[in-house]
């Protein structure tokens, strides 16, 4: 669902991504961990064809996403760190616009039905988003990928910044979604959530995947060890 | 898609308080103005129209007279009000729509409203083409100053993208909603002066074809305003600098532009004072045949070709009263002096409106108010129309008295004409140029408007690479 073929970003002398090659098929969630700077929303924004490539090719659905921006799109949802929606719309004309301009049709209580699946209470449906908190945004978010059947969902720190009820109610989601086998790509700094929800850990730094495991080949004390090391090792040797 | 678009960014703009409040006030205000122009068009259709009465009435009730008196004791003629100045009343309200006619005298339109009024009335009044022109340019500019910007403020642009927005669709479907609340204002205001001017009876040739051109102008500047509050959107990321953005061009658009121009066409062919153009004639008519000096050398000159050409030694043997025939060439050399100098104060006025006209593309304002002025027969070629009609009209008469006392009398006899004469002098009867005519002589204007159009819309739907 989600490849990429030695992707590589450059902003003249500065390298963002070095010839990063991932796989993720269905039902199989990648989460990248790293410090700010490290590639993991260059890696997003590539998939998403929002930047460019310097060279290397990226994969949606084995089309290729520079080649074929326009058709990539239905088959994925983005969830950026902070989800912003339209203020003086409710949840649901924000879900049926967006759904709207992505060629989708559907009628108020299919909205509705969506919105639920996604975790949203019944009496924010028409509540103008202005009004909702970040999680009850992200909640519209995955109600989106849920209307759409996306086969990729994207996201961008998606828990940064809520609150641990909150934060654990998403992680139950993208659970859910893992089981619709959807592919997932999560860019995070929790590693408590990666190792929980992740069926891939990679962890990048100054825009090279250094390490990339099965959830199930390693241990949370693990993944902090070799994070931290990962981390620091530079910092040492200066 | 593009449907979408229109009905969130519709939504959008309703449940924004700003535009509610903006958006009532300026409908209402549409709606005073019309009915504050409304009351007043067929206040003076109805004083026109008694004026008018009033006039043939103490000019056939003269009694028997002598014709040069008549022609000296003079007579009014009025300009029409234009069904459409219900919509644009131009520069009627300073021009004057009356004229006096008397012998020797080509005298300005005069009476205007301005003249009225008091020095408050300098502010400007508050009528329909004043919301056409200024205010709901401005109703654009508040509800189109953010469409792109609120995207990128808002964060909204990265989920728009990734949902596959098409770029042309996403502009086309703003544009619209933009467009849709004040174009809505627009043809309410056309349609309802539209149904009012056909259904009134004596005010005026109403022709739909008219309103439905203004209406056509009206839009094409609309789509142009939208067009460039649109494109200035999307060039910036904040929403407060397109505002100012947006409000400096329509300072720029709207105010700075006519200033502009009419100082540039103003300089570059100034009008002489009156003072000078009444002395110039003047001094030309001294050269010419004077009715009243019978002793003059040209006086002499004509009466001993008269007495030639009619083998006569005497003015009283020739067969029609030669100082009615004197006074009528006087009157004709006169009529050629006012011509001469009018046509030169005319051709000024028509390289200053060159000037002016070919200004048209510094702001799409300019087009518009010069189309609208002349399809509403408002404007100041309009006047000059009229002016020559009463002048034309002015000579015919002197022509009419002096040949009356010209055939009915001899030499040395005083003439009092009967009293019924008068009657037989033709009314003034003022036929605007047709929309034709108006056309033909505006088409340039009409294409530097479309013009505008066509670059705008270019420049927004081919530069917005923010999709």
């Amino acid at each position: 669902m989600i490849k990429t073929s030695n992707l590589t970003k450059k902003y003249g002398d500065f390298t963002a991504l070095e010839n990063l090659n991932i796989e993720i098929k269905e039902g199989e969630i990648l989460c990248l961990l790293g410090a700010n700077g490290a590639g993991k929303s260059t890696t997003i924004n590539l998939l998403l064809n929002f930047i460019a490539p310097t060279s290397g090719s990226a994969y949606i659905n084995g089309l290729d996403v520079t080649k074929h921006p326009k058709k990539t799109k239905p088959y994925l949802t983005y969830i950026p760190e902070n989800l912003m929606l339209y203020p003086t719309l409710t949840a649901i004309e924000n879900l049926d616009y967006f759904l709207g301009i992505g060629g989708k049709s559907f009628s108020k209580t299919e909205l509705r039905s969506f919105l639920g699946q996604a975790g949203l209470q019944e009496e924010a449906f028409e509540k103008r988003v202005q009004y909702f908190s970040k999680g009850m945004r992200q909640k519209v978010g995955i109600a989106l990928a849920i209307a759409k059947e996306a086969k990729v969902l994207l996201l961008d720190e998606p828990t940064s910044g809520l609150d641990p009820k909150s934060s654990n109610e998403f992680g139950e989601l993208l659970k859910n979604m893992k089981l619709a086998n959807v592919a997932m790509l999560m860019a995070t700094h929790d590693i408590f959530r990666a190792k929980e929800i992740g069926t891939h850990i990679g962890i990048m730094k100054e825009g090279v995947l250094k390490h990339h495991f099965l959830n199930d080949d390693i241990t949370l004390q693990d993944l902090e060890k070799v994070y931290l090391e990962t981390m620091t090792v530079n910092e040492e040797a200066l | 898609m593009i449907f979408y678009i229109i009905k969130k960014e519709l939504k959008e703009i309703f449940r924004d308080g700003r535009f509610r409040i903006s958006a009532g006030i300026v409908l209402l205000l549409a709606i005073i103005a019309f009915f504050i122009t409304f009351k007043q068009y067929k206040n003076t259709t109805l004083q026109y129209d008694e004026a008018k009465k009033s006039e043939r009435r103490v000019w056939e009730s003269q009694g028997e007279k002598n014709p040069h008196s008549a022609a000296h004791y003079g007579n009014y003629v009025f300009k029409p009000k234009s069904p459409l100045s219900l919509i644009d009343q131009g520069v009627d309200k300073y021009t004057g729509i009356s004229v006096f006619l008397e012998a020797h005298s080509r005298n300005e339109a005069g009476y205007s409203d301005a003249a009225d009024q008091t020095a408050l009335s300098r502010f400007g009044e508050l009528t329909p083409d004043f919301i056409l022109l200024y205010i709901i340019p401005l109703i654009l500019i508040l509800i189109g100053y953010n469409t792109f910007s609120k995207e990128i403020e808002g964060n909204t642009s990265f989920i728009l993208k990734s949902q596959g927005v098409t770029g042309w669709k996403l502009v086309i479907g703003k544009w619209l909603a933009v467009l849709i609340p004040s174009v809505t204002i627009t043809t309410i205001l056309f349609v309802t002066a539209g149904i009012v001017l056909s259904n009134m009876d004596n005010y005026g040739l109403f022709e739909w074809k008219e309103i439905c051109f203004l209406y056509l102008v009206y839009l094409l500047y609309y789509l142009i305003f939208t067009n460039i509050v649109l494109f200035i959107s999307s060039l910036v990321k904040k929403s407060g600098i397109s505002l100012v953005i947006n409000l400096v061009f329509w300072v720029l658009a709207c105010f700075v532009a006519p200033k502009v121009a009419s100082d540039l066409a103003d300089t570059r062919y100034p009008y002489p004072t009156h003072q000078e153009f009444n002395e110039q004639i003047a001094e030309e008519n001294k050269k010419g045949l004077d009715g009243h000096d019978p002793w003059s050398d040209k006086a002499q000159q004509l009466k001993a070709e008269m007495l030639k050409k009619h083998k006569v030694d005497s003015l009283h043997k020739l067969p029609f009263n030669f100082n009615a025939y004197l006074m009528q060439k006087s009157e004709e050399h006169q009529a050629e002096v006012f011509a001469k100098h009018y046509s030169i104060l005319k051709q000024q006025a028509k390289k200053q409106d060159d000037v002016y006209k070919s200004l048209a593309s510094i702001s799409p304002f300019l087009p518009t108010r010069f189309l609208s002025m002349a399809i509403a027969n408002t404007d100041y070629q309009s006047h000059w129309d009229f002016s020559e009609a009463a002048e034309e009209y002015r000579v015919d008469v002197q022509r009419f008295l002096n040949g009356t006392t010209e055939k009915n009398s001899k030499y040395g006899e005083r003439y009092v004409a009967p009293a019924d004469t008068w009657k037989k002098l033709k009314e003034f009867e003022y036929v605007s140029p047709t929309f034709k005519e108006v056309f033909k002589q505006n088409t340039s204007i009409f294409l530097i408007l479309v013009l505008w159009f066509v670059i705008s819309s270019i420049v927004l739907f081919f530069t917005n690479k923010t999709y």
